[in-house]
Order: structure tokens, then sequence, then C-alpha cells
């Protein structure tokens, strides 16, 4: 049989097959507790903290809760999805993906659809205790752009979790990269207070982070905006999303390029 | 030699092991220290963001809660999951089947996370008052530090019993994730407890750290608004609390041996 003809599944099928099997093998670790509780507990423990924190400080409650109902998104997108890289080596799968011939953007892509569903539901919560509990005024009209903004941000950061994964294929963990990036987002990004109160350096690094533009679009969407066109601001958290992408699909290219060459995937 | 003799030695040999056996773990592999610090300092820092602005005395509020969970993560983490680990590697079970009390092997790893613990919140410290440009005003810098290292021994004995607990559930791992932000609400690491709905401080109070640290608090800030009932009530408070941790913890520690020795393993939980 001439190598032409092997078998090569399709774009959708590696895509579905991945979406499926995700959960029980790279995401094994995701068991229905630590999912609910990233959903429905997190949020409302981490908001209530920083929301008093916000009160003994004198600052806005409101603006901190929201930040946070939507920062709790990097628990399953950019934590979780991290950590996928660690399951490949421990359960010694890294070889048999690197040798399959599946494409390799359904093949991520596929593995992101179930984090993808998580950081929406957690978001979603979040942004629903804010209301209930921490008087963030969101009104029926806003809601449509509220959730394109929320779906744009799930995808961004579970992009950009792909990213971190790409990684730490070269680190012995991805735990330390992880947690940098699990908390970062939480200084650097606006959760708790205006990116304008960090000196310039840290504005910058801030607005390379997904999280950034994605909580921008969401506090415009609800009208906690800073005068930047929700359009802008959508197409901001959609680059961000499309260049995390790309970039872990080329970080993976050249790591199978080099296991290839060099016959080892445990140079790391 | 007489049983009694036996059983001193070999728990006094037992955590000297078990203290050693958790530095060297440490030294083979100190990338570990990083995660459970890098939170602490950076809610130190966003605390400190938010606290800009109030008042010298809020810097210590920052520093205080950022150390508290750094010890969190150091002892909560490190004595709760060594159970976990223990089972993961099947060692379980030949450990509580030794002569020597299981409780002496946890206090030697909780020895050893209270010592990693301080240097994590030292670490915090340096970094906070880095970035806030000078250090906190404490009144009497003394009292600060020895009710600091009480506060960190009160937490010590939390993760004692959270240890004796995950010998009987495998969501150890969940419970300490989970209930990461629940703990800190709820001892007031970073805010006066009282700050918290009424009907939450009662439950609180079960919690030896919101003791230990309400009278830090008292010490080190004038004009504290903790506890109506003041410094001396804590400090009674926490060491109460705290003894009583202990002693269910040993009490726990004992039906587990028992359970085993009864059922002949730990498979069933």
């Amino acid at each position: 049989m001439a190598a032409v003809s092997a078998y090569r599944p399709s774009f959708l099928r590696t895509f579905w097959t991945n979406a499926v099997f995700a959960p029980r093998t790279t995401l094994g670790f995701m068991r229905i507790d630590f999912v609910l509780g990233t959903i429905f507990v997190i949020p409302l423990t981490q908001m209530v903290f920083f929301a008093f924190v916000a009160q003994l400080g004198g600052e806005s409650v409101a603006f901190t809760a929201l930040g946070n109902a939507v920062a709790t998104v990097t628990y399953s997108s950019v934590f979780s999805v991290c950590q996928t890289t660690d399951s490949e080596k421990q359960q010694g799968t890294m070889e048999h993906v690197l040798v399959s011939p599946a494409n390799r953007l359904a093949l991520y892509f596929g593995r992101g659809i179930l984090p993808i569903g998580i950081s929406l539901a957690t978001v979603s919560v979040g942004l629903e205790y804010a209301h209930l509990f921490f008087a963030v005024p969101i009104a029926l009209d806003q809601v449509p752009a509220l959730a394109v903004s929320v779906v744009l941000t799930a995808f961004a950061m579970v992009g950009f979790g792909l990213l971190l994964g790409g990684v730490a294929l070269y680190l012995r963990t991805s735990i330390i990269l992880g947690n940098i990036f699990l908390f970062a987002g939480l200084l650097l990004s606006g959760v708790n207070f205006p990116l304008s109160a960090l000196p310039v350096p840290l504005q910058y690094a801030g607005y390379t982070l997904p999280l950034t533009w994605g909580l921008a679009a969401i506090r415009a969407a609800v009208g906690q905006g800073t005068g930047t066109p929700l359009g802008v601001l959508w197409g901001a958290v959609a680059l961000a999303g499309v260049l995390s992408f790309a970039a872990a699909i080329s970080l993976w290219e050249v790591f199978e390029r080099r296991a290839l060459a060099t016959g080892s995937i445990a140079r790391f | 030699m007489s049983a009694t003799t036996v059983r001193a030695y070999s728990g006094r040999r037992s955590t000297m092991a078990a203290l050693r056996l958790s530095f060297l773990q440490f030294m083979a592999d100190p990338q570990w220290l990083i995660p459970s610090m890098i939170a602490p300092v950076i809610f130190g820092l966003v605390s400190f963001e938010l606290f800009r602005g109030e008042g010298h005395y809020y810097l210590t509020y920052a520093i205080l809660g950022a150390g508290m969970m750094s010890m969190w993560g150091q002892t909560l983490y490190g004595s709760g999951w060594a159970t976990g680990q223990d089972r993961v590697f099947g060692t379980l079970e030949p450990t509580l089947q030794a002569p020597t009390p299981y409780l002496y092997v946890v206090l030697g790893r909780v020895i050893w996370n209270v010592a990693s613990g301080l240097l994590g919140g030292l670490i915090v410290y340096l970094v906070v008052v880095g970035v806030a440009g000078s250090p906190p005003a404490v009144p009497n810098p003394v009292a600060f530090v020895l009710l600091f290292i009480f506060v960190m021994l009160t937490l010590a004995a939390v993760g004692v019993v959270f240890a004796a607990f995950y010998v009987y559930t495998r969501y150890a791992g969940f419970i300490q994730n989970i209930g990461e932000f629940a703990f800190y609400v709820g001892t007031g690491c970073m805010f006066p407890v009282v700050l918290l709905p009424f009907w939450t401080n009662p439950i609180a109070l079960f919690f030896p750290p919101t003791w230990a640290l309400d009278a830090l608090r008292y010490a080190s800030i004038p004009g504290y608004p903790g506890f109506a009932w003041g410094f001396w009530p804590d400090i009674a408070g926490a060491v109460g609390t705290t003894a009583a941790y202990l002693l269910l913890a040993g009490a726990v520690f004992r039906r587990v041996e028992r359970h085993v020795l009864e059922v002949g393993n730990l498979a069933d939980y």
C-alpha cells in the first residue's frame, strides 16, 4: 500500500474524538466535583474575599466584584488546559500524539471544547453572583453584547491556556507557569483596580494578556467601560484568541520537529 | 527495654526522620516553594494597591494577610497533601502499620512546613515592603514577630486536623482548592472578621487563626476594629482552640490506626 493512501482521519472526526475523549484522558483530573466547584463555589468565595478587601480599602465593590467574576475563568481555561501537557507526559501518550497523522488544529481545538464550555459557565455564574450579591447593574438589553463578550473571552482564554501548554512542553512541569498566569491577571488585567493605577511597564505587560481585553469588553458591555468602542474590544479579544491558538500550534510543531530530529522528547 | 521506652524513642526518631525527609524533598525540588508563593505575593500586592491611600497601618493588613496565605500554601497543602501522596505512593499503610504513631510522622512534616511557611512569609514581606517603599508601622516589632509565629502555629494546628481527616477522604485536593478562598474569608486573613455578616462570626471562631490574627492586629494596628473583647481574650481563645484542634487530631489519628488494624487496609474510604 502506498504511503499516500494511508488512513488519515478527517478534520471533524479528529475534532470530535478529542472533544469527547479529552475529559477522560488529558483533562481526566477535571472530575464533576472539580467542575461544579469551579463553576459555583470558587467565583463566589473569590468575589466575597476581594469585595471585602475593596470595602476595607474604600474602593468600588462593584468594580472588584465584576472583575473577579470574570477572572475566575482562568481556573478552567488557563490552569487546567496548561496542565494537559503534563498529563500527556505522565500518561506516556506524548509519543503517540507526535506520530499521529491527525490534524493538529482539530486536535487542539477539540481538546479545548470542554474548557471553553466550563469557562462560559464559570463567567456566566460569576456575572449572576455579581448582579445578585454585589449590586452590579446588568440591564436586559445589555445581555446580548455581554454574551458575545463572554464567548469571545472564553475562546481567547482557552487559546491562551493552550499556548501556555505549548510553552510547558519545554519545561519539566507546567505547574509554575500555570500558577503565574492563574494569578497574574488579578494584578495586571484590571480585575481589582484600573490598569492605569499600575506603572507603565506593567500596563504594557497587562495588555499582552487576553484577560485584559476580555474583561474590558465585558465591562464595556455592562456600562463600566472606559470609552473604547465595544467593537474594537471584541476585535482585540478575538485577535488575542486567534494569535494564542496559532502560537500554541507553532510551538507544538517546533517541538514535534525537535522530537523527530533528536528521537527524544525527554530533553526538557 | 520497656514498651514505653521503645514508643518514646521511636516517636522522636520518627519525627526527626519525617522532618529530615521533608527537608530533603524540598531541597531536591525547591521550585515547589514558588507555586505556593505566587498567589500570596500577588494577593499582597493587589491588597496593597487597594489599601493605598488609606493610611500607613493598612500595609500591615496586606502583609499579614499575604503571609498567612503563604502559610496556608505551605502548611495546609503540605500537611494535607502528604497524606494523599502517601496513599499514591502506597506508603500510607506501611507507615500506619509501623509501631510509631502516625501522628509523629505528621508532626515532622508539619514542623518543616512551619519553617518553610515562615520562609514564605519572609519573602512576601520583602516583596510587599519593596513595592511599598517602606516597612509597615509596627508599634512593637518583637511582639509582632512572636505573634506572627504564633499565628503560623495555629495554622499548623488546622493543618494537622486536615491531615488526620484526609486519611478518610479522596477529596483532599478538592477541599483544599475549593475551600481556599472560603478559609481566607472565614478567618479574616485580609480584613477584620467583624466586617462579615454577624451570623458568620461564630463559625469563624471555630478556627484558631481567627483568634490569633485578631490578637496580632490588636498588637500592631492602633485603633484596630476587631472583636470587642480585645487582645488577651483573643490570645486565650487562640490557645484554647489550638489545643482543641491538637486533641481532635490526636483522637482522629488513634481512630485511623485502630481502623487499619481492624480492617487490614485503607483502601475503603
